[in-house]
């Protein structure tokens, strides 16, 4: 009996022991020192460190109309992009599944702006939409190109949007393609058999039959775009006046251009537990729904 | 169910991790001594003159075989903020630094050496002492002067037939009517930068208050206001005349637009300063330039001064175990040969010191115009240092604002003021 706990007990402290440390040094303690200082009114460089208890949660409950603009900003941005990024992957998935000959030319090119950084991403965009619309717009006149972009409120919006779909939808199309090659041929033939329309294959057999792969689309869908930063910064970095700010650049900007740390620190706790919370409400409702076929 | 929660919960602290991860709070020195000879490290943002710091750093090393220099460059604002603070949480704290003074340097001040005793201390130039003097005590040496105005194309404004130059507001309305009716573009705006018009182009409408620093005391004690402010209103008005007179999109276009317009002669004005000498000369070398100030209402003696500032000091961390070295090369950069050729040759600088001298090729047309004002002391120093934290990316929004037609010059100022009392110690 002993010498089989031992053999239980060695594997795991060999193999995730290490992990483990390094999981604790990189991020939980950071975590920890990183919920200290959210009740402090540290500016990032003085030795002195001021408990102030919850002033600065306070603080940004009554008095930080930037913070709740662009918390209202980052959700609609994160509806807009889940729904956009998880319908195109979708269907770039079910059109890639079928028998084209180029399909893994097309899945290549597809998934390769994933692999490519966002910072850098947003700044071949920011060069399209502020240079190339315009030259097109001027060679074409159509409106649509001679719209300001990223100028004003809604085509800064809708430009993050666009990149941000664009990026991510193509490492989405590979999980949904993963899980579609996985339906069963079986069950789609007896649908057809029985004379079921494309749509209520869709609908009927294939949606459930996928949902694992759902779940864990909408879930990183969620956190990246709750996340999003990079593209934010090289895009619009924020502008103009502040009304495409994602909270995540929020947050950088009031601990490291404001230097109010303590502060900073505060608004990423709770962003921490509004993303926790909906994710964790997400992850339940789609696990929910999975079926076995 | 357990795997995905484990997923889940990894996902969101790595989301945390971004903010948090730069704490920290150990605080050792740098600098590493092997053997004899001692590194000092240098950490600044001047991304320009990165070739001609390192050039400098082997010729140094050839004098004092003893100290190695190594600099590291993070270039842009914020960032260089945040690394900087990174580095000293990390315990990798750099010798040397750059500080922008007043409310930077407050709040860098218990890391900083007081350099009064050095030899070129009473050298600096009397603006140029003033951001990093506090008590008596001078802290840093400033690296150059910059200075911005109205960057205008004298061969355009002779073309079109203005033969006086416009000193005040209708004097430059009167201008660019003319320049608009020659079917150029007067002003070339790039307001999508926020540095541009929250720390510098707002400058005028505090430099020019008859006591600058009571009136920024008073905005923190909340006995002056902003709204009514006759310099702010006279500001907005400056404002809405180079928005109407000038290219369309301003807040999609940035400064290496604006640069190229300016250059390539399709705009007459841009508001600038000496640092874009050198892409205007990659663009278009033989370009005729000057700098006209930028006018607040009609007092034209008043209005003619430029605004000068001080990008950055050179600091030396009081906790490092090499300060004597790192003294010894600031001194040798700006009191041996090498050092001052460098500093006009190749950074071409403004020098911040009197005994450096440089000549008008050096420094290039928009240099040379903005050292005469500041040898005339026709100067309105920047005033952005002094500051509250990130209120002037907290201005530019609000200007933004006003420039995409959101709110109205009153507005604009109520802003304003509200973006100060936001930010305010």
């Amino acid at each position: 009996m002993g010498s089989k706990r031992m053999s239980g007990w060695w594997p795991q402290l060999v193999f995730v022991g290490p992990v483990t440390i390094f999981f604790l040094l990189i991020m939980i303690i950071p975590f920890l020192l990183g919920m200290y200082y959210s009740f402090t009114d540290w500016n990032g460089v003085a030795g002195t460190v001021n408990w102030v208890g919850f002033d600065n949660f306070k603080q940004i409950f009554t008095n930080d109309a930037d913070f709740w603009s662009s918390f209202w900003f980052t959700i609609r941005f994160t509806v807009v992009g889940v729904l956009l990024t998880n319908l195109v992957g979708f269907f770039l998935a079910y059109l890639l599944t079928k028998k084209l000959k180029s399909r893994n030319v097309l899945r290549t090119i597809f998934f390769m702006p994933n692999v490519i950084g966002g910072l850098l991403l947003g700044f071949i965009w920011q060069f399209i939409f502020v240079k190339g619309f315009s030259t097109v717009g001027d060679m074409t006149g159509w409106s649509f190109f001679n719209l300001p972009w990223l100028g004003d409120e809604t085509t800064g919006f809708w430009g993050i949007t666009m990149v941000f779909v664009w990026q991510s939808a193509g490492y989405l199309m590979v999980v949904y393609i993963a899980s579609l090659t996985n339906v069963s041929k079986e069950v789609l033939e007896a649908a057809e058999i029985d004379g079921a329309t494309r749509f209520q294959v869709l609908r009927g057999i294939i949606l459930p039959l996928i949902m694992p792969a759902i779940t864990v689309c909408l879930f990183l869908a969620i956190s990246w775009s709750f996340k999003m930063f990079d593209l934010n910064l090289s895009l619009t970095k924020g502008g103009p006046f502040k009304s495409t700010e994602s909270v995540a650049l929020n947050i950088y900007a009031e601990a490291f251009q404001n230097n109010r740390y303590g502060l900073g620190t505060a608004k990423s706790l709770i962003f921490f537990i509004v993303v926790a919370v909906i994710t964790l409400i997400q992850v339940r409702v789609t696990k929910s729904k999975e079926v076995e076929a | 169910m357990n795997k995905k929660m484990t997923m889940l919960s990894l996902s969101l602290v790595l989301a945390m991790s971004i903010v948090l991860s730069a704490c920290g709070s150990s605080n050792e020195s740098g600098g590493t001594a092997k053997g004899d000879v001692k590194t000092v490290t240098i950490f600044q943002f001047k991304t320009e003159i990165v070739e001609g710091l390192n050039e400098l750093a082997v010729e140094f090393n050839k004098e004092y075989p003893n100290i190695k220099l190594d600099i590291q460059t993070v270039g842009g604002g914020a960032d260089y903020g945040a690394s900087l603070k990174t580095k000293f949480a990390a315990g990798d704290a750099p010798d040397i630094f750059s500080n922008g003074g007043y409310a930077e340097m407050e709040m860098w001040l218990d890391k900083l050496e007081d350099l009064s005793d050095q030899a070129w201390v009473k050298d600096l130039v009397p603006l140029a002492a003033e951001p990093m003097t506090k008590d008596g005590k001078v802290y840093g040496m400033a690296m150059n002067l910059e200075g911005f105005g109205y960057i205008y194309n004298k061969d355009i404004f002779a073309k079109s037939g203005i033969t006086e130059l416009p000193k005040t507001y209708s004097q430059l309305e009167a201008a660019a009517k003319t320049l608009k009716a020659a079917g150029i573009t007067p002003f070339a705006n790039a307001y999508q930068e926020w540095w541009l018009i929250g720390n510098q182009g707002i400058n005028p409408a505090f430099a020019q208050q008859p006591d600058v620093n009571a009136f920024i005391a008073g905005l923190n004690d909340g006995s002056v206001k902003i709204p009514g402010n006759e310099k702010f209103a006279d500001w907005a008005k400056l404002m809405k005349l180079t928005m109407d007179y000038g290219n369309k999109n301003p807040l999609t276009t940035d400064y290496n637009t604006q640069v190229s317009l300016f250059a390539s002669g399709e705009a007459a004005m841009m508001q600038e300063g000496n640092w874009a000498q050198v892409q205007i000369d990659s663009i278009n070398p033989d370009l005729n330039i000057g700098v006209l100030p930028m006018p607040l209402g009609e007092d034209a003696e008043a209005n003619d001064k430029l605004n000068v500032g001080i990008p950055a000091n050179l600091v030396i961390n009081k906790e490092s175990d090499v300060k004597e070295e790192a003294k010894t090369f600031l001194n040798w950069l700006v009191t041996s040969d090498i050092g001052k050729e460098y500093i006009v040759k190749k950074f071409k600088f403004i020098p911040a010191l009197s005994t450096i001298i440089a000549t008008p090729e050096d420094m290039g047309d928009i240099g040379t115009e903005v050292y005469n004002y500041v040898q005339a002391d026709k100067v309105l120093g920047l005033q952005s240092s002094k500051y509250p934290d990130g209120v002037t990316q907290e201005f530019a929004s609000v200007i933004q604002q006003y420039i995409a037609g959101k709110i109205d010059a009153s507005a604009w100022e109520t802003g304003m003021q509200g973006a100060w009392d936001k930010l305010k110690k």
